[in-house]
């Protein structure tokens, strides 16, 4: 996968798929990010994506979206995969009080679901996952975007 | 007397066993696993070397922050746990002042500093005259450019201790720094237990009721100036 990489889906399948194509290409490459800013609608995909992400990872995790428990820890062999829900983030004690930046340090992926709520909270380097709807004629279709964000300082260091 | 510390507060996990003021033993476990997962076989495995049961503790000391949420709170509930189960006395200690005493034996400047993220850090300031410590700095949650400013007027050479010495070292332009080995940088339970002695001495131990966690979160107007970022990126 090369960044930014811009898709389209036609059903919540094709999403799942991405999501274990990304997952392969962090498993590959450990110089990228290990956290996953997720962006759209309620109803996208979102939760679709991070299922497919977290079958590579853990395969028998039963995913679901992380609204009540805000976040949910699909245990995996070597890597955890993190899922969060920032729906009802609102601001920095909020998120220190659900453990948000002790799961950083740990051994694991981080996805976060309405990541607008925590802009603030961002790390400097990670990859953003934009899904949005297309026109209503196509009522399964979506827009995929994913970039790799990083300062960009860092980002001539790599290149050189 | 015998002690047993512990300091989950940050990414290594610590337990220590001692016996008037003398260390018995340390185990410092630093595998980015949760705490909750092992910090009971930890200490299960440090009694069992002297063939001794939580009963045979006569106190239980925890560092009880500042420190990352569910750190802090793992250390305190065990601690809790282990003195309401035996009925001992227990005692909640400064995780910088605990930090700040593998130092100790330094004269000088010693600046514990945690990693408290957004270019902010955790910290206090302490002098030491090679044998006693003295607080000339409460603990504090402060911009790491904040408590370069505050160090540089010392106008002397500063050692930093504490899992925050890499973000603090490279975010320093006043600020004379002493270079510290990675051997004395991290918690450990070990300077839980000589601060846990000195309150005991000064009859500051408390029941597992009366112990209470210190979170320590930046202040106000930190929070304040995020929130006014998070606006100015929605709109």
């Amino acid at each position: 996968m090369t960044f930014p990489a811009n898709l389209v889906t036609n059903s919540a399948e094709q999403t799942e798929a991405l999501g274990a194509t990304l997952a392969e290409a962090i498993a590959a490459d450990s110089s990228l990010p290990r956290f996953i800013a997720l962006y759209g609608d309620l109803g996208v995909g979102k939760t679709a994506f991070v299922r497919g992400f977290t079958s590579l990872f853990s395969p028998n995790a039963r995913v679901k979206s992380p609204t009540f428990a805000l976040v949910n820890e699909y245990k995996g062999e070597k890597i955890s995969v993190f899922h969060f829900d920032m729906y009802r983030i609102n601001d920095e004690d909020e998120l220190y009080s659900i453990g948000f930046y002790d799961y950083l340090d740990r051994n694991g992926v981080c996805l976060t679901e309405w990541s607008e709520n925590i802009t603030f909270a961002l790390p400097d380097r990670h990859i953003a996952v934009n899904i949005e709807k297309c026109p209503e004629e196509h009522p399964d279709r979506r827009t995929i975007t994913i970039t790799l964000l990083q300062p960009e300082a860092q980002y001539r260091a790599r290149k050189d | 007397m015998k002690i047993l510390a512990v300091d989950s507060s940050a990414l290594v996990a610590s337990a220590a066993l001692c016996e008037d003021g003398k260390l018995l033993a340390e185990y410092t476990l630093n595998n980015k696993n949760t705490h909750s997962e092992t910090l009971l076989p930890m200490i299960e495995s440090l009694l069992s070397f002297f063939s001794l049961d939580v009963k045979d503790i006569d106190l239980f000391a925890v560092s009880s922050g500042p420190g990352s949420f569910t750190g802090v709170r793992i250390g305190a509930a065990t601690v809790k746990g282990l003195a309401f189960a035996s009925g001992k006395a227990c005692v909640g200690v400064s995780t910088l002042e605990a930090l700040a005493y593998n130092l100790r034996f330094h004269r000088g400047l010693i600046c514990p500093v945690m990693n408290a993220r957004r270019s902010q850090v955790y910290t206090a300031l302490f002098r030491s005259d090679g044998e006693t410590l003295t607080r000339l700095m409460p603990d504090s949650a402060m911009a790491i450019s904040e408590l370069d400013a505050i160090l540089s007027e010392y106008g002397e050479e500063v050692t930093l201790v504490g899992d925050g010495y890499d973000v603090t070292e490279s975010g320093f332009e006043k600020t004379k720094l002493r270079y510290l080995p990675e051997r004395v940088r991290h918690q450990s339970a070990f300077s839980v237990a000589e601060v846990a002695l000195k309150e005991y001495r000064e009859e500051k131990t408390c029941t597992d009721a009366e112990l209470c966690v210190d979170y320590l979160r930046p202040s106000q107007a930190e929070r304040e100036r995020a929130e006014r970022e998070k606006q100015e990126n929605k709109n």
